[in-house]
């Protein structure tokens, strides 16, 4: 019996040995997702793709590639991945928004050293020239997403107004919603907390020819164009047409107030019907361009993410290593693959090829797709970005407490490029 | 016989040696990671630098919300701490006496220190709610209020809803802490203060009370250091908004470390509270190490 027992025992080892030796040759990337939405996680390792997973899909099409993929909360993913970078263990890909920070610091690697030509020519260019810094490119856009503004059309129908289109029709409107609804209803919604108050920043100051840099790129926080667009954007609260509580009140919060039709108009992004529709809401709603100032030149605001490849020098074999990355990318951006991903989240498509596919599907991603070409985007490339995303927000929450906005944005402007 | 001597002399170290193993590694090594932290020069992206001094001590400390921080800080603790001390001295006492479904009261009485901060922050965060909040809609229902009250009209308000929760859930474990103690004071004290023709009011200044101190004394300095570092509460609910008028300093470190990617002064403003901390703990430990060797 023992004999036999010691038998087994060495037959084990000797499999678990040579599964090994066969381990060792595979290569394993560490990779980190943001969680977009309820179904991220499933989609990446669960049972979202037709029984299968995206991470048992690539293995089995990559033999000898490993992914050890993490799924991430957006809430979470700074802490994980500035904790992981301090200890010397930064993921080998990774999601994010922002990136200046990494490659200033030296620790990304270009993406031309592991993207393949033909998809590197597939992304749209607009959203790959936000991600070069000193002529170089550092990451790649994994989505888009657009604003609008939404409206309450049987509210509009009922009051007897037109959808504003500028911000002296859009008072106009909110005066008329407050005259009929009394307190019942809020005519605008304004998101002005630590969540995404920049985006609040970038819908009044790009809607008057305003912005977070000048022509030339440089930090312009305080124009005069800036400070008039945050004190239109401030006296909207101070006249009682918006939420109460917009250094509190999230997006999602306007959103579930303008689906249970306590919100008249409301700026959001092109998921908002996906969450309607997920949260059983049945408002009947229009889109439509954001309102600006009267002459200025309307702009959209664009939000993008990207992915991004760290370096990891002791790597014994860097070309594989790159190859490998560059398979991840090929394999995430082909048309089955991404479509599928893209219409899930219910975001816009980063590469040209998918854009058929979508609109094939759903003829509505057309429009959207149109708003993204004029869309304005963060300066995310510049390394004070977060400085300048916390700095606005912080300016919009204090000029919400009576602060005089031109003060506040002269006290940014010189923080930021001192 | 000498073997025996070594074994009882090395085997209470042997017993404590895996706990002394853990705090090393899950307690020690991080404190000293962070002291070591505050001395360097910190990236945004997360890479450690060079040591830069007291340059993130002073960065911390100058900011210009610093004030504030740390005046909400001992708000939050000595309101917190004090109210839900008094108040869970009265509970105990009530749970103490004798009546019909003491048992389920004291049930009742546990479940809000027995939830998740989170999950608790979180239904309180609805229940204050403007638009569809319970508390409007039960008062609304009751015909006490016409309109929806905005109970979170200001942060001032705000931040006393976060005090309230913060009272709401500690209340318990100093309940069960002082019971605990009322439950060790033998009845004979009290006959004999009944005997010398002590009231009530006599009774608890002088026989309760010093026999519960004890209890309270503990329960007040745990209190100290659980409600100073207790993130969940205004976290969930305001996030330290607007502009950081609601942060006590664990909310604002946090925000400064990985919001505002300032790890540097975060990890400053860290060594700065485990300080104050570790003075608390040392006040404690001297008053109890007087105690004993009286």
């Amino acid at each position: 019996m023992k004999k036999i027992l010691a038998l087994v025992l060495t037959v084990l080892l000797t499999v678990s040995c040579i599964g090994f030796a066969a381990a060792e040759d595979d290569i394993t990337l560490d990779v980190i997702i943001c969680q977009y939405g309820n179904n991220t996680n499933n989609w990446f390792t669960g049972t979202g793709i037709d029984g299968s997973n995206f991470v048992e899909l690539f293995e089995a099409a990559n033999p000898g590639i490993k992914l050890n993929l993490e799924v991430v909360s957006w809430n979470d993913v700074y802490t994980v991945v500035s904790t992981r970078i301090s200890n010397g263990n930064a993921p080998d890909i990774l999601n994010i928004d922002t990136f200046a920070d990494y490659a200033t610091e030296g620790l990304l690697l270009p993406v031309t050293d592991y993207c393949s030509e033909e998809l590197y020519s597939d992304f749209f260019p607009s959203f790959i020239a936000q991600s070069v810094i000193d002529g170089v490119v550092w990451a790649v856009p994994d989505l888009a997403s657009a604003r609008a503004m939404y409206y309450n059309k049987d509210m509009f129908e009922e009051v007897g107004i037109e959808v504003p289109t500028t911000w002296a029709e859009l008072e106009d409107a909110c005066q008329a919603i407050v005259d009929y609804y009394g307190g019942d209803v809020y005519p605008w919604g304004i998101d002005m907390t630590t969540d995404e108050g920049q985006a609040a920043f970038s819908y009044y100051v790009w809607n008057n020819d305003g912005g977070f840099v000048d022509a030339d790129g440089n930090w312009a926080l305080n124009s005069d164009a800036n400070v008039e667009a945050i004190n239109f954007a401030i006296g909207l609260y101070n006249q009682g047409y918006t939420n109460p509580n917009p250094a509190t009140q999230t997006r999602y919060d306007l959103q579930d107030m303008f689906g249970a039709g306590k919100m008249a108009m409301v700026i959001t992004t092109n998921q908002l019907p996906t969450y309607l529709t997920e949260k059983g809401y049945s408002v009947n709603y229009g889109t439509a361009a954001l309102p600006h100032n009267e002459g200025a030149a309307g702009g959209a605001t664009g939000v993008m993410d990207r992915v991004m490849a760290f370096k990891d020098d002791s790597y014994p074999d860097q070309a594989a290593r790159n190859a490998a990355i560059g398979k991840f990318l090929d394999f995430f951006y082909s048309p089955e693959m991404y479509t599928g991903w893209v219409s899930m989240e219910g975001f816009l498509p980063a590469v040209s090829s998918a854009v058929s596919y979508l609109v094939e599907a759903d003829p509505s991603f057309g429009a959207w797709l149109d708003v993204l070409d004029s869309c304005q985007f963060y300066p995310t490339a510049k390394s004070e970005w977060v400085d300048v995303k916390q700095g606005v927000i912080e300016v919009e929450q204090n000029a919400l407490l009576g602060g005089d906005v031109k003060t506040l944005l002269d006290g940014l402007q010189e923080k930021v490029t001192k | 016989m000498n073997s025996i001597l070594m074994r009882r002399k090395w085997e209470p170290y042997l017993w404590l040696l895996p706990s002394m193993l853990l705090m090393t590694i899950f307690i020690v090594f991080p404190i000293f990671i962070v002291f070591k932290l505050s001395f360097s020069e910190i990236s945004k992206a997360g890479v450690v630098g060079s040591f830069v001094g007291l340059a993130n001590f002073k960065a911390a400390v100058t900011d210009d919300v610093f004030g504030t921080v740390m005046l909400n800080t001992l708000l939050w603790v000595v309101s917190v701490v004090g109210i839900s001390t008094l108040l869970g001295f009265i509970v105990a006492m009530m749970m103490n006496s004798k009546f019909h479904g003491r048992k389920i009261a004291r049930s009742i009485v546990v479940f809000p220190w027995a939830t998740s901060l989170v999950i608790q922050a979180s239904i309180w965060n609805y229940i204050i709610k403007f638009e569809y909040g319970n508390l409007n809609n039960i008062l609304l229902n009751l015909g006490i209020i016409q309109d929806a009250v905005n109970w979170r009209i200001s942060y001032h308000i705000e931040f006393m809803w976060e005090c309230g929760v913060g009272i709401f859930v500690t209340v318990p474990f100093v309940a069960f802490c002082v019971l605990a103690g009322l439950q060790s004071i033998d009845g004979a004290y009290y006959e004999a203060a009944t005997v010398d023709g002590a009231g009530a009011w006599k009774k608890l200044t002088h026989v309760t009370l010093p026999l519960v101190r004890p209890a309270l004394m503990v329960s007040t300095v745990l209190n100290i250091i659980y409600v100073f570092n207790s993130f969940p509460i205004i976290y969930t609910i305001t996030k330290g908004a607007p502009a950081n008028k609601t942060d006590t300093m664990v909310t604002y470190l946090y925000m400064l470390a990985f919001y505002d990617q300032e790890k540097g002064p975060a990890t400053a403003l860290s060594v700065i509270g485990f300080i104050l901390l570790c003075a608390v703990a040392g006040l404690y430990m001297m008053i109890s190490i007087k105690k004993d060797e009286r």
